[in-house]
């Protein structure tokens, strides 16, 4: 920037110079033709006009040297000065135009910025495309919809062992640690991965200081250490170049660290997060062997070798699975090895999403593209005998031509420029909006990049736009618009045409935009209105799990019961419970496998162990039987609770009375069911789950959920002060030492619904007033183009019903056209998004009747100015402007 | 526009004979136009600028700002290699069309 700017004031300052010594030198022709004349015996006043004459004029000389040293550079100058003092001068077209490309440049921008950094960069690793990612998906679920592409130790270390076509095979698994150093106040998360010591090897990413772990870090004992991602190098070491050795305190152990990874290494699975550090992947040994511990955690992530082609590979892959199946019948069985790039595996699940949002910021931008072309249709007309009088000077076709691009551009680079502030500005709280675990979504920003293709974009715009008059006007006869002023003359014809037409595209967009608005918002709507089967308004949950050192003495149950009392009797508390095995809607859930004497054997289910008043704080229904009280104690009788699906689906609805062996907490007699609830989320299917009573076993981590009274935001401090007490400091996992309403995890299940509804709403209400202003503008001129004729109609007698009738019948044309062109292309579209759309029909007749009505609606308000003008024509006037 | 074409092709045709035979300023210049067109030819001073900084921008010709009398600066130009090369080429195509012209005119 600074460079060309510096540029551009020494070529000012050459040619100022080359003025200058011009000046001279036609000042030492001068004086010299004055000393002939002279001693040619002319008189010296005559002597100085004879010179200055033949010379013919010193200005005009001067000029006309110039113009041969400038030629196009100067002439750009010149014009881009002259355009923008001719802009300034129309505000209304000028602020029109900018601001309709700035509203759909910031779009573009932003979106773009989220689509390029999910989706459409590549990996950032050396060679990316010999990176594969390895799933194990069931053969029934081979695409699943999710983003979990997860494989078991226990094969990941069987395919280790067994592949011959990847150079490398390395796993990684999610895990957090918690850093507390001496003389800190608070502990700090960090998010991280187990990783196999190969992993940066296959990634092809080595540390920036240290090493990477080797494989003597992968045995027990000596796993203690870890590599620290840039970032957490430079705030908590302060880029210190002696951090290699030097402890990173974890709660439980402090981990040496071996290695710092440059600042632009990603890990595979950063989202809005980015991995801190990571850490050898030791597992247990039940994870070692193939028992009866079912775990799929791993990502698997390889490098082909050289020569392998991602077919052999799989190939490869599936007759090591069929050798597997037939090792481990009920292991392998119904899996599949999937291989597929890694870009592919990352981006997965979110790539339509990611596409579909491409397309819908490209409509926007397309409309906001006609909007303009029809403007500057518009004002070309307006131009016509500027340019008309301009070409019989003699300027060239040519020159002409840059007088009309330079304008184009002056606008479309100063919307492109405003727009880009924009997106720059709201780029922020759009990552904040997105979901948490969009893939590579903390590098959306508005870099260089976006900003080249930004720039790219609107400037090819601008170029476009330009041409659009220069086809239009600049070839005409330019003594047909220097005589015929007023008069509607071929070019005038056409240009009503064309400009009908751009009104019909803009109308056919913004219905497009509109039907995808109607369709995510009414998914929105019907995924937020479902009945989970239960009530997470008003409930704050607090994650209770206390870090054990094998030497420590375990806290045991006490801490937690005594915290659920303390927290219960906080004012503004109305209900308060535990819940040992996993939140509703926060995702984490652990099965049991259980058997009934008499009924199934050997199968599992999702297992809750609860305080008694869990049901009534989540406002579960009790359908029969009863739910736990404080009667149950763990020395009471043994009992269970199950909901509806599980009581229909093991006992036949029968439920009450009957027992069940768990493997884990013995034989439990059916005291109750419960209501189903949609515990993984509104778009998840229910499923069969029981419930036992924490204080009959020995859980000592469980989540603290707490019903609030409606708005009481003071009870959060209180509960965190009750927490402290209770657990001495250190004795707890930060992890959630914030108290977490339920409601946040609801609104993470349905954000990435969220931002299509704000964004596709943000982008259909945008089309549609650009649409409306594109319709009231060729409308608007029509009238006025026809003031004389309807001034002879209603000298002739007809009504002004009449006047308005044909204005809007003529506003009809348009709307129809484009809407029944726009409809069409949306009814195409929407069966691309069907995936993700919720419990939404694409072709939902009711969405496309709300659109129809509402752009008619729109069409009609734009017409009514155009329309009441024409109805207020006085034919006296009107004939005598003539 | 081939009417100014032409003139203006005749005009650096003459200068570019004039330079060649010796470095000179635009007055000295317009002054060898100016006895020469007392031979019929008839060059304007107003062309004769545009028309040195044309040649110069084409690479013909090319100038420097020297010391003259009187502590004045006068732009002296000098024939380039090119100029030479084009006063060639443009000498013959214009003996060329000049002889083809006299052939026809005689013809009757």
């Amino acid at each position: 920037m600074a460079v060309r700017l510096m540029t551009r004031l020494l070529g000012l300052l050459r040619r100022s110079r080359a003025a200058a010594e011009l000046d001279e030198e036609l000042q030492f022709h001068v004086e010299h033709e004055i000393a002939a004349n002279v001693a040619r015996g002319m008189s010296p006043g005559e002597a100085r006009r004879a010179a200055l004459r033949d010379l013919g004029g010193l200005a005009q000389t001067r000029e006309a040297v110039l113009d041969v040293r400038s030629v196009w550079i100067d002439g750009l100058w010149r014009d881009a000065r002259h355009t923008v003092r001719a802009l300034i001068a129309a505000p209304s077209f000028s602020v029109v135009v900018v601001a309709v490309l700035m509203l759909s440049v910031a779009a573009s921008a932003s979106v773009f910025s989220i689509v390029d950094a999910v989706v459409l960069r590549p990996l950032p690793y050396p060679h990316p495309d010999r990176l594969v990612g390895i799933s194990e998906p069931t053969q029934e679920n081979l695409r699943p919809t999710g983003r979990d592409l997860l494989v078991s130790p226990q094969e990941f270390f069987d395919w280790r062992d067994r592949q011959d076509v990847f150079a490398g095979l390395a796993a990684s698994a999610w895990t957090e640690i918690t850093v507390k150093a001496a003389g800190e106040d608070f502990p700090e998360r960090l998010p991280a991965r187990w990783v196999t010591a190969n992993y940066f090897d296959v990634l092809g990413r080595m540390p920036l200081l240290g090493r990477p772990f080797t494989a003597e870090n992968e045995v027990q004992g000596r796993n203690h250490v870890a590599v620290i991602s840039h970032r957490l190098w430079q705030h908590r070491f302060n880029g210190d170049r002696d951090v290699i050795g030097k402890p990173l305190p974890g709660q439980l152990a402090a981990f040496d660290i071996v290695g710092v990874m440059p600042a632009d290494f990603r890990d595979p699975d950063d989202t809005a997060e980015a991995v801190q550090v990571w850490i050898p992947f030791v597992p247990e040994r039940d994870a070692r062997v193939r028992g009866n511990d079912f775990g799929y955690y791993l990502r698997a992530v390889a490098r082909l070798r050289d020569g392998i082609s991602h077919d052999h590979a799989q190939s490869r892959m599936n007759s090591i699975m069929a050798d597997l199946a037939v090792d481990y019948p009920r292991w392998v069985k119904g899996r599949v090895a999937r291989v597929e790039s890694l870009h592919a595996s990352v981006t997965r699940g979110v790539r339509t999403w990611m596409l579909m949002l491409l397309g819908a910021v490209t409509c926007v931008l397309l409309i906001a593209t006609v909007n303009l072309a029809n403007l500057m249709l518009a004002r070309g007309w307006a131009r016509r005998q500027e340019l008309a009088v301009r070409a019989a000077l003699g300027a060239s076709r040519a020159a002409l031509a840059r007088v009309l691009m330079v304008e184009s551009l002056i606008l479309a680079t100063t919307g492109a420029a405003l727009g880009a502030a924009v997106a720059w500005m709201s780029v922020g709280y759009l990552r904040s909006s997105l979901p948490m675990d969009l893939p590579r979504a903390a590098d959306v920003a508005i870099d260089a990049r976006v900003l080249a293709v930004t720039m790219g974009v609107s400037v090819g715009i601008g170029v476009v736009l330009g041409l659009i008059p220069v086809r239009q006007f600049v070839g005409a006869a330019t003594s047909s618009i220097l005589v015929g002023h007023q008069r509607s003359g071929s070019a005038d014809r056409t240009a009503v045409r064309l400009r009908g037409w751009l009104v019909i595209a803009e109308v056919a967009l913004a219905a497009v935009l509109l039907v995808g608005a109607a369709l995510f918002a009414t998914s929105f709507v019907r995924v937020t209105s479902i009945d989970l089967g239960l009530d997470y308004h008003n409930v704050l949950t607090l994650r209770l799990r206390p870090l054990v050192r094998p030497t420590d003495v375990n806290p045991g149950q006490a801490p937690l019961l005594r915290a659920l009392e303390r927290v219960r009797a906080i004012p503004g508390v109305e209900l308060a419970a535990l819940a040992g095995n996993g939140l509703p809607l926060r995702g984490d859930l652990r099965t049991e496998d259980f058997s009934i004497p008499g009924g199934v054997a050997d199968s599992d289910m999702a297992l809750n162990q609860v305080s008694p008043d869990y049901f009534r704080t989540l406002r579960i229904p009790v359908k029969d039987g009863r739910v736990f009280s404080d009667a149950d104690v763990d020395t009471g009788q043994q009992v269970v609770v199950l909901n509806e699906m599980a009581a229909r689906r093991f006992f036949a609805g029968n439920a009450l009375g009957r027992t069940i062996r768990w493997r884990s907490y013995g034989a439990r007699t059916v005291v109750g069911i419960v209501g189903d609830i949609r515990y993984d989320g509104p778009e998840e299917p229910t499923r069969p789950q029981a419930f036992i009573p924490i204080v009959q076993t020995t859980a000592s981590a469980a989540t603290l959920i707490v019903r609030t009274a409606p708005g009481t935001a003071s009870v959060r401090p209180l509960i965190g002060r009750v927490i402290s007490d209770e657990y001495p400091a250190g004795a707890v996992a930060p992890l959630n030492i914030e108290v977490q309403p339920l409601e946040h995890y609801f609104s993470e299940l349905v954000a990435e619904r969220r931002v299509n509804m704000r964004l596709l709403g943000l982008f259909g209400l945008l089309g549609a007033l650009v649409a409306g202003v594109g319709v009231y503008g060729v409308l608007a001129y029509l009238v006025a183009q026809r003031t004389r004729e309807i001034g002879i109609r209603v000298a002739l007698g007809a009504r002004r019903s009449m006047i308005v009738s044909s204005v809007l019948a003529l506003t009809a044309r348009y709307v129809f056209a484009g809407l029944v062109g726009g409809m069409l292309v949306a009814w195409m579209l929407s069966t691309l998004v069907r995936g993700l759309l919720f419990s939404t029909q694409p072709h939902d007749p009711v969405v496309y009747v709300v659109v129809g009505f509402t752009i008619c609606g729109l069409a009609g308000l734009a017409a009514l100015v155009p329309a009441r003008r024409a109805a207020g024509v006085d034919p006296i006037v009107a004939l005598r402007c003539e | 526009m081939a009417k100014t074409d032409l003139l203006q092709g005749t005009l650096d045709l003459l200068i570019l004979r004039i330079l060649a035979l010796a470095p000179n300023h635009g007055w000295g210049i317009s002054n060898r136009i100016r006895q020469m067109s007392k031979d019929g030819l008839n060059a304007s001073q107003g062309s004769l600028y545009p028309a040195l900084h044309r040649l110069e921008v084409n690479g013909d010709v090319r100038s420097e700002m020297t010391a003259s009398e009187n502590n004045r600066r006068a732009r002296v130009y000098t024939i380039t290699a090119a100029g030479r090369r084009r006063l060639d080429a443009e000498t013959r195509s214009w003996e060329q069309f000049a002889l083809s012209m006299k052939r026809v005119l005689q013809r009757e």
